[in-house]
């Protein structure tokens, strides 16, 4: 690629020797991905210049298909395609099963307690489904910024519990993608509202995505964003309203609730459009089956008033908890799909008493904070002031004590990261062991607490009971992943675990993926070296038509001119083959046959240089 | 010492009347140093210390920020941590502490809300009082006995006003 070489002064042949990193919204119903280029954050396009990926994974025999293809197929086979599977990350089969009804997929236990999906490719878990969409996200990125990505900071919801956050972690590690940081929504859409506006003061960020609902209230003062509280409902969002309507067509035409598979996900799909399209018409005229109907915008309010009404119940918890004064919020910001229903807005603003921020499109907000604070952290921009991004637990840390008691060590809301410890004892005679149970939630029954470990302290010499110290430290890391050790003070016996959670996956399950995983990168390997290829033969392609351009009719005769435009398009014609190494071969092609061009283009550049000068000049 | 002490870190002099909008200010600037952010690309060591610094820096600017943890603090830092059960007897806020809890159960009755407002002030006041007579009290070791009686009158109200926020919850719903 001889042409290559020549590259204008200050113009380098390869620009960007940026470290590239990107911010991924894995969201309940559509995911982004984001990055900075050019000076600009904003989504990454698909090639056909689409930058929202449904969260739909569809399973066939021989492949995997994510995103709008799949969902569109999820009527037509509904168990082998999966939809809003980040409801089902970190929970327990137990919690499913409450979810219940709502999901036609056929579930199955593995090793752990975490539900797997029986699909045509076996069972899968909600860990490998969303490792899918991240692969997609990835390999989108990887081909849209030309190389390999140092990381990304993904997106959960604020109030995602450990075990959801683990789960999360856990599927990029299976989509081969290092995570720079676990970031809660709605400071990453704070980030990208503040450096946006340069605001200053408390802001509320109102958060209403497909299956998730957060509400976080911080302080931004100069350029640091400072979460004084955060809350929500892992199990509120848009997919609620969808279902709300759903029931109630399902009562009008005096149909079953109980539907096969196909049925459910017809009408749910007939509930989501009504939705959307009440969001500018007064009335929508609906069919079921032998049934017609008519859904008024009133009928539809008093269907999902009491949805809303569970999120504006966090809204005020939150603002207790941040000790911030209704009147002293600034702002109030929507994010995520479902706040474009009018009615979400009208109610969040009768709330805070003030018209709610809707103008940053609330489906890329958070894609774009991430992508923000993935350039901070992948060390791309160190110089002068960067934005600092303090957060908060969303629940309460803690351990059982006698009695099926959670004792709290970390409460929620505290700032981190963050170490605490707290002493216990034995409660008998000569007592060697100490089972820890580490327990999250606010609750002071352990019962109405989320289990996150158990864990053994054995060797404690005997001694009476409540002689023994034990010290317990709980350690919240800035990815809000909580490590617990435990030790006995007097003999200096100590345990620790990173905490594992209970619905999390076995070591043997992760290992069985990672194994599937690489068998992936092979596969990855390939589609890496066919993108390469085509970064190479696009810059090619420019580098020769720039140059044809400047001294074609100059240096060239006729026939070699010919010559090269004929394997310029031979060149071209190649470009959507997927074939890597035929791609290879004709830009080899291209490039010996613009060899000699080059050197002419060289040496007349070598002349023009030397013209008029004298020797003497040329020799100092 | 191995951990410096809580005042030192924000550069302030050991009192209980602080200006909270400047050691927050402090907080700031101190956390972008010490903040893991910083060390993303750093060895693992560093990325360990910087969540090791950031934990204690979070963990004195909580006990400075709240008046019961940092009036604690104080007497531990005149050499003697205060014992964990109450030596010292204090019969005449014992009879206030009753008389609150008998509200507070009346309002819970009642689904009072307003009535919880004002309870609430009347609290506020009560604490602003007792922050007040630890201010002119604590420095002085011949006070040590009324300085600890402070503390525990501070934090039971701390306790209370936490009852009362989950009274305000329960009457949310």
């Amino acid at each position: 690629m001889a042409l290559l070489q020549i590259a204008e002064p200050g113009q380098s042949p390869q620009p960007h020797q940026r470290r590239l990193a990107v911010g991924i919204d894995l969201g309940t119903t559509n995911s982004l991905v984001a990055a900075l280029r050019s000076g600009i954050t904003a989504p990454l396009a698909d090639a056909d210049g689409e930058v929202i990926l449904p969260s739909a994974v569809r399973y066939h025999a021989d492949r995997v298909e994510v995103g709008r293809a799949a969902k569109q197929a999820a009527s037509s086979d509904p168990l082998n395609t999966i939809l809003s599977v980040k409801r089902l990350m970190g929970r327990g089969v137990g919690d499913v099963m409450q979810l219940g009804g709502q999901l036609p997929y056929r579930f199955s236990e593995g090793e752990s307690q975490m539900p797997f999906i029986e699909t045509v490719q076996g069972a899968k878990s909600p860990v490998e489904i969303s490792a899918e969409i991240l692969r997609a996200l990835r390999e989108r990125a990887e081909a849209a910024l030309g190389g390999e990505l140092v990381g990304a900071v993904i997106t959960v919801p604020a109030y995602f519990d450990d075990a959801q956050r683990q789960a999360t972690k856990d599927a990029a590690r299976l989509a081969n993608l290092n995570v720079l940081r676990l970031l809660n929504e709605p400071t990453a859409a704070a980030v990208a509202y503040g450096l946006d506006r340069q605001a200053e003061g408390v802001v509320a960020i109102y958060d209403l995505g497909g299956g998730t609902f957060d509400i976080s209230i911080l302080r931004l003062t100069k350029g640091v964003f400072e979460v004084l509280a955060t809350g929500g409902d892992t199990a509120l969002g848009g997919d609620d309203f969808d279902h709300a309507i759903a029931s109630w067509i399902l009562t009008q035409a005096c149909a079953s609730s109980d539907l096969a598979p196909g049925a459910q996900r017809e009408v749910l799909k007939l509930a989501c459009d009504a939705k959307e399209r009440l969001t500018a018409e007064e009335s929508v005229e609906l069919k079921y089956a032998d049934w017609q109907g008519v859904l008024t915008r009133t009928i539809f309010h008093e269907l999902i008033d009491p949805l809303i009404a569970r999120s504006l119940k966090s809204c005020r918890r939150a603002l207790r908890d941040s000790a911030v004064e209704l009147e002293d919020v600034h702002a109030v910001v929507m994010v995520g799909g479902s706040t474009r229903v009018p009615r979400v807005r009208e109610r969040v603003g009768e709330m805070f008493g003030r018209q709610p921020l809707t103008d940053i499109d609330p489906d890329e907000v958070v894609a774009i904070g991430a992508a923000i604070q993935a350039e901070t952290l992948a060390g791309n921009n160190r110089d002068g002031e960067e934005l600092l991004l303090l957060d908060v637990i969303p629940l309460s840390l803690g351990l059982e004590t006698m009695g099926g008691l959670m004792e709290k060590i970390i409460p929620r809301n505290t700032t981190i990261p963050v170490a605490r410890a707290q002493e216990f004892t034995t409660y008998k005679d000569g007592q060697s062991a100490m089972m820890i149970h580490v327990l999250q939630g606010e609750r002071e029954l352990i019962a109405d607490c989320r289990s996150l470990a158990r864990f053994e302290l054995r060797g404690i010499p005997p001694m009476v009971a409540g002689a023994a110290k034990i010290r317990v430290t709980f350690q919240v890391d800035a990815d809000g992943l909580l490590s617990v050790s435990a030790r006995e003070l007097a003999s200096g016996v100590e345990s620790s675990i990173q905490v594992k959670p209970s619905y999390g996956l076995t070591d043997g399950e992760i290992a069985r993926m990672l194994e599937d995983s690489f068998r992936k990168a092979g596969e990855d390997k390939v589609a890496r070296a066919l993108r390469e290829q085509l970064v190479d033969a696009q810059r090619l392609l420019e580098a020769v038509e720039t140059a044809l351009a400047a001294d074609g009719e100059r240096l060239l005769s006729q026939e070699e001119r010919g010559a090269i435009m004929l394997q310029m398009q031979a060149l071209r014609d190649l470009l959507d083959s997927q074939d890597g190494l035929v791609i290879e071969r004709q830009i080899k092609r291209l490039s010996q046959i613009t060899d000699a061009f080059a050197a002419r283009r060289l040496d007349s550049t070598v002349k023009a240089a030397l013209a008029g000068r004298q020797l003497n000049d040329i020799e100092e | 010492m191995g951990i410096p002490c809580h005042y030192a870190l924000f550069e302030l002099q050991p009192a209980f009347d602080l200006d909270l909008d400047m050691l927050s200010s402090r907080y700031r600037e101190l956390a972008r140093k010490v903040h893991p952010d910083r060390f993303a690309d750093g060895s693992e060591l560093e990325q360990r210390r910087a969540v090791e610094e950031s934990a204690n820096l979070n963990e004195a600017y909580q006990t400075l920020k709240s008046p019961s943890r940092r009036a604690r603090y104080l007497l531990a830092l005149q050499g003697q941590d205060m014992p964990l059960e109450a030596t010292v007897q204090d019969p005449e806020f014992l009879l206030q502490q009753m008389q609150w809890r008998e509200e507070l159960e009346e309002l819970q009755d009642e689904a009072d809300v307003a009535g919880v407002m004002t309870f609430k002030a009347r609290l506020k006041a009560a604490l602003q009082d007792i922050n007040e007579a630890f201010s002119r009290t604590w420095q002085d070791p011949a006070h040590r006995e009324e300085a600890e009686r402070l503390v525990r009158r501070m934090q039971f109200l701390d306790k209370l006003s936490q009852e009362v926020r989950l009274l305000e919850e329960r009457l949310d719903d």
